[in-house]
């Protein structure tokens, strides 16, 4: 029972979003809508359950002054600095809140905003260390791969498109041509329809309760 | 049947049931009858696909023998798990960073359940962090029936999988806090990636962990192909439940989208040669077109 | 350990240390560098261009603050142009944290520098959970996702929003993003509800979308920072995207330079490995 009723569950509301698809609105009502809106409110309580684990598995080290507890302290800070004046009713304070000008706004534009971009930033020092690391001519694919990722490095910046434009005029738009609105076209729509059967499938076996795996069980 | 006949049924019945499409009107969706006619071709397509996938399904039932090509990145699992659990350093798993109701995250989640059954047999430890709530309950679940099937359910730790940020970039700090920290042996991402996928992996990388990694994003397989040791690329993620489990129903699901994929290309090619010989295309673009 | 072995295993923070140099130094000693315009920008900007005056665009903000150095100077030319054109905006975002932020400041920003006033001349109705319901939502009543916007003010209550009832009412959707929504505006709003549409995305993300370009699902594409400055050059406001424009030559040529020495020193490793033996 404990396994069969989620199967059920899951068959019905994939069933309910394939009839949603293919029958007309006026005999169907909205149904898929509907279970949309349903699968937002329950994300939203299930907001509760990450604040839940987060002050679970951090205030225990803390408590225990277990090894880098002082992270864990300032982690559980900064989730009280920015949860609970964000929760606050505007009223008490114009501070309180999520609106503009408000301990939340500034927290985010100040601090969160620039660390994300700081993080985002870092990916320039990787690849080049990626690229330093792996990018080597081993055989006739990889010097491939290699020879047309410098083209397109090049191409995508205006030192090397002058450069390109200096050899013939026509080749940076030979480049786009070729290269992005070619093989890149081919590659990228292999792959996107090959995950998207794939997906299809895993989808069409969730709903026939084949694929039990995302919720504890082992596939029938 | 041999093959030959069963892809010439199949194509020729696709494409007659689809071209009763073009005798609707196309031009604006009217709501007339039962069906959105305006969606007939999405119908027949999702009706072929359906039988295609049942078909091969209750053939392998039957006990049918179904070929599947090996795939280095799966066969690597266990391997980085016997390496994590020699060197007594833990298992890094992330089923990616986006929400439940993505099919990456699923397949992920699928992928971990075999691999807690691993950790779960070796007694190594496991770290699952993840970026949503929903999928934090899915993953205890995952993790906690692997576990329990494997007898060592009061072996597990129930902190082994935990709620780290809900926002992207803090989500990539935190996890690469804990790899440089704890220095996993073996890392494990697999599940929809974004921009910080080369984040991740290059840290990894840098920590000394042997790293398999699967995504359906095809912008990101180029930076974890640069990154890891093994990538499992685009529908490997997803073929990833039927290859380590190796049941017969799940392979013969994989021969029917094969199946499909056939259909696909001989539609492509069959296209190309349309469009390439012929003036007037305009049927042709409305017998694919999906409003 | 030969040089060459040594050079294939330099310790990563020394390339940390030449990117970083290499991004500072035009900061400090900027570079006039020639910029052409690739024709999937001048498809976006000649769309908007033929738009005709006051008709209404919506503006979208889906990216992070992580991305905002690709894409905010999208936004930015992309208001320039808009406003210049005397066209009405209404943005929205499907990115909850942050998002409204953004297009507040943003379009704030901008507004003053041409004299717009809200709810008038643009609306920002902000975030709403769950994109697929919204966007399809906004097909048939924009109100009905949106009851206010995203300072609370009744849509009623704006006059732009008079008139802008569904997407039948908006001449042209401008994403700009730096994930995956780009898919579901293509899948669900261009198919369904037949809107052209034209993007900004990160570099990472372009690639993907020339397959929408070539089957004229999408009209023009910005792709990363370089898509970014090509608007810029386009609507004759050179600004973040065209200075960045200089690091990341130079960083380009760096890496590529990288790629270059890492693979002659495995080879002269690979060489000597084998006189030897």
């Amino acid at each position: 029972m404990k396994s069969t009723i989620p199967v059920i569950i899951a068959f019905l509301s994939g069933l309910a979003m394939v009839a949603a698809f293919i029958l007309s609105p006026g005999k169907f009502g909205d149904v898929g809508g509907e279970l949309l809106r349903w699968v937002s409110i329950i994300a939203g309580f299930t907001l509760l359950l990450g604040v839940i684990s987060i002050v679970r598995v951090n205030i225990r080290p803390v408590m225990r002054r277990e090894k880098g507890w002082y992270n864990k302290l300032a982690l559980l800070l900064a989730v009280a600095a920015t949860g609970i004046p964000a929760v606050l009713p505007v009223s008490w304070s114009p501070m309180l809140g999520t609106g503009d000008n408000s301990i939340y706004d500034w927290l985010f534009n100040n601090m969160n905003a620039p660390m994300m971009s700081t993080m985002f930033a870092m990916l320039a020092f990787y690849i080049a260390s990626a690229a330093f690391r792996a990018f080597r001519a081993r055989n006739t694919e990889a010097t491939m791969l290699l020879v047309t990722a410098v083209i397109v490095m090049l191409w995508r910046v205006p030192m090397g498109e002058s450069l390109f434009a200096s050899i013939h005029p026509d080749l940076p738009q030979g480049i786009n041509n070729y290269v992005m609105g070619g093989i890149n076209i081919a590659v990228q729509r292999r792959i996107i329809i090959g995950s998207a059967m794939e997906a299809a499938t895993m989808g069409l076996r969730i709903m026939l309760g084949i694929e039990r795996t995302y919720m504890g069980g082992s596939s029938k | 049947m041999n093959f030959a006949r069963r892809f010439a049924l199949t194509f020729f019945l696709t494409l007659i049931l689809s071209a009763s499409a073009m005798a609707q009107d196309n031009q604006a969706p009217v709501d007339e009858g039962w069906f959105r006619s305006y969606r007939f071709n999405a119908i027949v397509l999702i009706v072929v696909f359906s039988a295609a996938i049942t078909y091969y399904t209750n053939r392998a039932k039957r006990g049918e023998k179904l070929f599947i090509r090996k795939l280095a990145g799966l066969d690597a699992v266990e391997e980085a798990v016997g390496r994590a659990t020699e060197m007594g350093r833990p298992v890094l798993f992330i089923p990616g960073i986006n929400e439940i109701d993505v099919m990456d995250t699923i397949a992920g989640l699928s992928i971990l359940g075999r691999v807690a059954k691993i950790t779960a047999r070796y007694e190594t430890p496991l770290h699952v962090p993840v970026r949503y709530p929903m999928v934090l309950a899915a993953a205890q679940e995952v993790v906690q029936q692997a576990y329990i099937e494997e007898g060592k359910g009061d072996a597990q730790d129930r902190d082994a999988v935990q709620y780290v940020a809900g926002e992207q970039m803090a989500f990539t700090a935190t996890v690469n806090g804990y790899m440089m920290r704890e220095r996993p042996a073996a890392n494990i991402f697999m599940g929809a990636f974004y921009a910080e996928s080369l984040l991740l992996a290059e840290t990894g990388n840098a920590a000394g962990s042997i790293q398999i990694a699967g995504t359906a994003q095809p912008e990101q397989l180029p930076f974890f192909i640069a990154a890891c040791d093994y990538t499992l690329m685009g529908e490997e993620l997803f073929a990833a439940s039927a290859y380590l489990s190796h049941e017969p129903i799940m392979l013969g699901g994989l021969k029917g989208q094969d199946w499909m994929k056939v259909l696909i290309i001989a539609a492509i090619i069959t296209g190309t040669l349309i469009t390439t010989f012929s003036t007037d295309v305009e049927w042709l673009n409305k017998l694919f077109e999906v409003r | 350990m030969s040089i060459w072995e040594k050079i294939g295993n330099v310790d990563r923070r020394w390339i940390y240390l030449a990117v970083a140099l290499t991004v500072i130094f035009p900061v400090i000693f900027p570079l006039k560098l020639p910029m052409n315009v690739t024709p999937e920008a001048r498809q976006l900007y000649d769309a908007i261009e033929a738009l005709p005056d006051s008709c209404v665009v919506m503006l979208t903000f889906d990216y992070y603050a992580s991305a905002t150095a690709e894409t905010r100077p999208v936004s930015i030319a992309a208001l320039h142009h808009l406003f210049r054109k005397n066209i009405k905006v209404v943005t929205m975002t499907t990115i909850p944290l942050g998002g409204p932020s953004m297009a507040s400041e943003v379009t704030r920003l901008m507004a003053k520098e041409y004299g717009k006033t809200y709810g008038v001349d643009y609306v920002n109705l902000g975030y709403k959970a769950n994109y697929t319901a919204v966007l399809l939502g906004m097909g048939t009543s924009i109100e009905g996702i949106y009851p206010t916007d995203q300072y609370g003010t009744h849509l009623a209550e704006l006059p732009l929003m008079q008139r802008v009832k569904n997407y039948e009412d908006i001449s042209f959707i401008f994403i700009v993003a730096d994930n995956g929504i780009v898919d579901n505006w293509i899948s669900i709003v261009n198919a369904q509800f037949n809107k052209p549409m034209g993007a900004g995305v990160t570099a990472v993300m372009a690639p993907k979308f020339y397959s929408y370009l070539q089957a004229n699902q999408m009209i023009g594409l910005l792709g990363g920072m370089k898509g970014a400055a090509e608007y810029e050059m386009l609507v004759n406001k050179p600004s973040m995207a065209v200075s960045g424009m200089n690091s990341q030559s130079l960083v380009h040529l760096l890496i590529i330079g990288f790629v270059v020495l890492g693979n002659v020193a495995f080879f002269a490793a690979r060489r000597r490995k084998g006189t030897s033996e």
